[in-house]
């Protein structure tokens, strides 16, 4: 009698876990769990209001940089003040994007040495949403205000003859920015299902895109420019973007349909990235033995 | 979690004055063993090693590329010529990259040590917690001042960057560089012991590291920048850190303004050196202990017993 009521109720929790929940219930659930992860994050208070903080300074900073730059020097490769404003600008909102919505993909070398990664594989979640769910990061709102303020500011400088296909194709440049980022973040973060210590490239690679994603590709010699554009896709965040939307597209080297599809190639590649990732999930070495 | 009470300048362990023997000048020597943690954790696994030179590279040779493309259309801004801020930028590039080691993947963080427990062994060996900080820094600038040298010695040989204008000017920098270092070790110092109070650090940390760049001049030369900008720099610590020795180097700064800028550096270090001491005391007499329990376990760690 005991073994057939068992029987019935795993079958019943199976049917459940089974059960694709809604679109509706997916989101009450990234609520509750963000919700949670705020509560917990504002359990050290200075930490927390530092971390608010820290996304502003920490773009304020790379802001400074190219706007010291760009006050110095007439223009870059070309490009005049404003243009150059518009490619910081752009990569500034989908960096804060992608902040909120995929950076804990690049801490998981640190979510794997903390033994928190074998509880994800075990629950009925995809993996992947539960590794950007595993914690709330408090610098988004930071990153997120610096960003707009930086853009908003750019669009008042430039006149560009805007048409509501040119603000498409912004917030389309945007989005695809924000993909290109978490793409490479998650390529990388297969190193870290198999190797402790890569949170160094990933923050390398974090820092290099925050540096170097705000000038012209162009003024780079044609080995590097390459090599940012079809090894470590830095030109798709906002370059190639801004070049449609300014009238660049001669100095990016590339062909019309490609420069002008970089929002699309970013939504691939994320998708590609990620596919990856799953199927590499197999190489995943447990710190705990 | 028990209270247990631990002697904030020797450590608990640490063995009293009228016991110290010979025996204790050859431990203290060896004490200085510790100094190699850091480079042996970064040679076990050579990936690490070969990503720092890879990363490295790939950084510094954009960075030329980049101040190459700004002054295509001028010669001179702020003073700088292009080969002096182009110096300028990779040695700041070289300055970030072997300043300090990251110690995260080792796990041998403040913030870790504080948040695993492990800072009661720090308390209980027979080398005063300050003292071992002391030395794991210096181990770690040993080993950034290695990397840091070949890369000088390649990007100079190359001629990707200018020797200094004169050999007194190489000597000042020289010096500023090492009092500069002293005041980063002093703030670095300071900014670990916040976790005594705050338990987690992690976004001071960055902060710091971020203030501390933009200010010494590590992400962009100062000369660029508004003159209420460097005038307001000039009162803080961080400019004798870089901007100085590298302004010294280049030639920006004449040789005979060195005696000032060394001046004010050394009042920094000693301001730093005493509020240092000051909080080392305070934080080891209330360092929180994070794991273990036993009856009076108030769910918040122990606390030690201030022993004065």
């Amino acid at each position: 009698m005991t073994t057939t009521m068992d029987a019935g109720r795993a079958r019943g929790i199976r049917a459940d876990l089974d059960r694709k929940p809604g679109l509706r219930e997916q989101a009450a659930l990234y609520y509750r769990i963000s919700r949670l992860n705020l509560k917990a994050q504002t359990a050290y208070h200075g930490e927390f209001v530092l971390g608010l903080l820290f996304g502003l300074v920490w773009q304020g900073s790379m802001v400074l940089f190219a706007g010291v730059l760009l006050l110095r020097f007439p223009g870059l490769g070309g490009w005049k003040q404003g243009d150059v404003l518009l490619i910081a600008s752009m990569r500034l909102v989908s960096h804060s994007l992608y902040v909120a919505c995929f950076s804990n993909i690049a801490m998981l070398s640190m979510t794997v040495q903390e033994g928190r990664m074998d509880g994800f594989l075990l629950r009925p979640m995809p993996v992947y949403r539960q590794v950007l769910l595993s914690r709330f990061q408090v610098n988004s709102f930071g990153d997120l205000l610096a960003g707009a303020g930086i853009f908003v500011l750019a669009l008042f400088r430039l006149d560009l003859g805007w048409t509501p296909l040119k603000a498409v194709y912004v917030v389309c440049g945007i989005l695809g920015g924000t993909l290109v980022e978490a793409g490479v973040q998650t390529l990388l973060a297969i190193g870290a299902l198999r190797f402790t210590g890569l949170f160094t490239w990933t923050s390398w690679v974090d820092q290099t895109i925050s540096t170097f994603g705000n000038y012209p590709l162009n003024v780079l010699p044609s080995p590097a420019k390459d090599a940012l554009t079809f090894v470590f896709p830095v030109a798709f965040i906002a370059y190639l973007p801004a070049a449609i939307v300014t009238g660049h597209t001669a100095t990016t080297g590339l062909p019309l349909w490609l420069t002008a599809a970089a929002p699309l190639l970013g939504l691939g590649f994320f998708l590609l990235a990620k596919a990856v990732w799953y199927r590499s999930l197999r190489l995943y070495q447990s710190v705990g033995g | 979690m028990s209270e247990v009470a631990l002697n904030p300048m020797t450590g608990s362990g640490a063995p009293q004055a009228p016991l110290r023997t010979l025996a204790d000048g050859r431990q203290s020597r060896r004490a200085w063993r510790a100094a190699r943690v850091t480079v042996l954790s970064e040679f076990y696994e050579w990936g690490r090693v070969a990503s720092t030179l890879g990363m490295l590279v790939i950084r510094a040779a954009l960075t030329y590329w980049l101040w190459q493309a700004l002054y295509a259309t001028t010669k001179s801004s702020a003073g700088l010529d292009s080969r002096q801020a182009t110096t300028y930028a990779l040695l700041g590039v070289f300055y970030v990259a072997f300043r300090a080691v990251n110690r995260w993947a080792a796990r041998d963080n403040m913030v870790q040590h504080m948040l695993e427990g492990t800072i009661a062994y720090w308390f209980l060996r027979p080398v005063s917690p300050r003292r071992f900080y002391c030395i794991k820094a210096c181990g770690d600038l040993g080993y950034g001042a290695c990397w840091g040298a070949i890369a000088y010695i390649v990007c100079l040989t190359t001629g990707v960057i200018a020797p200094p204008v004169s050999a007194r000017a190489g000597l000042a920098a020289l010096a500023c560089m090492a009092l500069g270092l002293v005041t980063l070790y002093y703030l670095r110092l300071l900014i670990d012991l916040a976790c005594f109070w705050t338990v987690v650090n992690n976004q001071l940390v960055i902060m710091y590291e971020i203030v501390q760049n933009v200010l010494a001049g590590a992400l962009v030369p100062l000369w660029f920048f508004p003159a209420w900008f460097a005038a307001f720099d000039r009162l803080l610590p961080f400019q004798g850190t870089l901007n100085v020795p590298l302004s010294l180097y280049i030639g920006r700064t004449p040789v005979n303004q060195f005696a000032g800028a060394l001046e004010v550096q050394a009042l920094w270090i000693a301001i730093l050196a005493v509020l240092s001491t000051l909080v080392w005391r305070r934080a080891s007499a209330r360092v929180t202990v994070l794991g273990g329990s036993d009856d009076h376990d108030d769910g918040r760690g122990s606390r030690t017993r201030d022993p004065r």
